[in-house]
């Protein structure tokens, strides 16, 4: 696979305080990307370096395996932090200011403005506009060039529900076209419903990366019951699909093995003659499983 | 370089202050030397009206044109100033530009409007010229439009002064307050700690130097303080009456220097700091 973004021992810090603490990790073409970490743990800092705003203190990173540098970053969209414009402009003037920096035709500007429907408000001062609309001309300069990764922070902000759906159609679309997308949030539902990679920051530091599959929803919780628990649970035990069984009140609880499906279970079960009365998947609860993992 | 000069131009002329700021500056210009061109005080030997003749009326309008640099100096503080407060100077390095773009960028605005200033002095000189000059002796109508080149580089050694504060506070209002107080109080205070000789080096006693004021006004001035002194042999220019007179070359090759030592300063303030 083609690296598109590679990260090695990364530090930076204000002052006293480590904001990115010795980060190390990469991000390969066609992935989506997800930075996750309660706030302040340091997802902002690092996309802040990588996208050339701040510099590290040690460390180093790569940009589609060359050294960082401003034609590296013309070829990204990124939103970091808060959306940037000059407030006395037009929106069609901010997004003309950032074609000629990124050197795209300015007639992509209507297109980005369509996607983020902002196309009425194309001759809007900025200032005029709303906390969402201002997130929207930030995704949509993000988008103006149609470039190949995407760097996205907190893309949700500010948003109404139905905006955040919108954004999500949008990452949806950008990931189906093969493009590699970075997204830092604190949002863990956002980074599940969307990414296909996850590292999770606490106090700048990486405690944990790989695929979202494996990372953030292996551990499915199956509660089942029949006419007779007990019995049930002793033949639960045998079959090696199961781990952790708990039998509780008048049901039995137990973690199912990331590679078993659910109807094995039942069809194991059924082959040993019992009838169960409940058999239900559950997801456990994807806060608890985030704060397990930064406590 | 082409869409820079262009990003600066959306930014620039569609910000209101700085239209603002412009005109008032260009109607503060006219209007001093329409009500100077007005005053013909009677001096032994001398017409008022010469001063707006060809060729000192290139000496006289580079000179009244300097009162208003601090006006230019300002509004590059507030241009560079904005930069920071709305973050843009940071969206502009993430998009894709380098720190480099960013000094750069603004270099370009400084020159537009120091070519501005200079278009301004030479126009109205012209017009002056043309409405009170006796006879047009062609030799002599240009012999000192050379002025317009130097008041061209002291007005871009005001506004690299105003960058380079803006740089370092990075907030208006601070910036604006802290070039004031180094033009009024700072370096004036830390001059009379120096010898007179070593005084005159100083970037705003040398900048502002660049544009003196008409011969015929300072030795006019010069004749009348002497007068009143009773003709004694005393120091005018040592007790600061008087300005004193480098010749024109050490000044601009001096003022050059600053202004080289002030951008070098520009580019590592903008290296050595996260935006």
């Amino acid at each position: 696979m083609e690296e598109i973004l590679s990260i090695q021992n990364l530090s930076k810090n204000y002052g006293k305080i480590k904001a990115v603490d010795d980060l190390s990790f990469t991000v390969e073409k066609g992935t989506v990307y997800g930075i996750l970490g309660p706030n302040g743990s340091g997802k902002t800092t690092t996309l802040a370096v990588i996208t050339g705003v701040l510099r590290p203190v040690s460390g180093s990173y790569q940009w589609f395996g060359n050294k960082p540098g401003k034609w590296e970053r013309k070829k990204i969209g990124s939103l970091v932090e808060i959306p940037n414009f000059y407030p006395y402009l037009t929106l069609f003037r901010n997004m003309q200011i950032v074609a000629r920096i990124k050197n795209v035709p300015e007639e992509d500007i209507n297109r980005v403005l369509g996607i983020t429907d902002l196309l009425r408000r194309k001759h809007s001062r900025f200032d005029t506009l709303s906390l969402g609309m201002k997130q929207r001309l930030a995704l949509a300069s993000v988008l103006l060039g149609d470039p190949e990764v995407l760097v996205l922070d907190e893309p949700a902000n500010g948003l109404d529900p139905e905006g955040i759906a919108e954004v999500r159609k949008i990452i949806k679309s950008e990931r189906a076209k093969g493009k590699t997308i970075i997204i830092a949030s604190h949002i863990l539902d956002e980074v599940e419903k969307v990414c296909t990679h996850v590292g999770i920051l606490k106090w700048g530091k990486l405690i944990a990366n790989g695929r979202v599959d494996e990372l953030l929803t292996t551990d499915r919780i199956v509660v089942m019951s029949a006419q007779d628990n007990k019995k049930l649970k002793e033949t639960l035990e045998k079959s090696g699909l199961l781990k952790n069984l708990k039998e509780e009140d008048d049901t039995i609880t137990a973690t199912i093995l990331p590679k078993t499906d659910p109807g094995e279970i039942n069809k194991y079960v059924t082959g040993k003659g019992f009838t169960l009365t409940r058999l239900e998947v559950k997801k456990p609860s994807l806060e608890s499983q985030f704060l397990k993992l930064v406590r | 370089m082409k869409n820079l000069l262009k990003n600066e131009l959306t930014k620039t002329l569609n910000y209101s202050s700085f239209k603002v700021i412009m005109t008032l500056h260009f109607m503060l210009f006219i209007l001093v030397i329409i009500v100077a061109s007005r005053i013909d005080i009677a001096v032994p030997g001398f017409s008022m009206r010469n001063l707006f003749r060809f060729p000192d009326v290139w000496a006289t309008f580079a000179w009244i044109a300097s009162w208003f640099n601090m006006l230019l100096a300002i509004m590059i503080i507030v241009l560079v100033g904005n930069e920071f407060s709305f973050h843009t100077f940071r969206q502009q390095v993430i998009n894709g530009l380098s720190i480099e773009d960013l000094i750069i960028g603004k270099g370009i605005v400084i020159f537009f409007i120091a070519l501005y200033g200079v278009l301004l002095v030479f126009l109205s000189g012209a017009v002056s010229g043309i409405i009170f000059s006796h006879d047009f002796e062609f030799a002599d109508l240009f012999s000192k439009s050379y002025l317009l080149a130097v008041y061209f580089i002291q007005a871009v050694g005001y506004m690299i002064i105003g960058m380079l504060i803006a740089v370092i506070f990075r907030n208006n209002s601070l910036s604006i307050i802290m070039f004031l107080l180094y033009f009024i109080f700072i370096e004036p205070i830390i001059r009379k700690f120096f010898s007179p000789e070593v005084r005159q080096f100083f970037p705003v006693k040398i900048i502002s130097h660049l544009t003196p004021p008409p011969e015929v006004l300072t030795i006019a001035s010069k004749k009348t303080i002497e007068g009143a002194a009773g003709g004694s042999n005393f120091d005018f220019e040592a007790i600061g009456l008087m300005p004193h007179q480098l010749p024109l070359l050490t000044t601009l090759l001096v003022a050059a220097g600053f202004i080289s030592l002030f951008v070098f300063l520009i580019f590592q303030v903008m290296r050595r700091r996260d935006l």
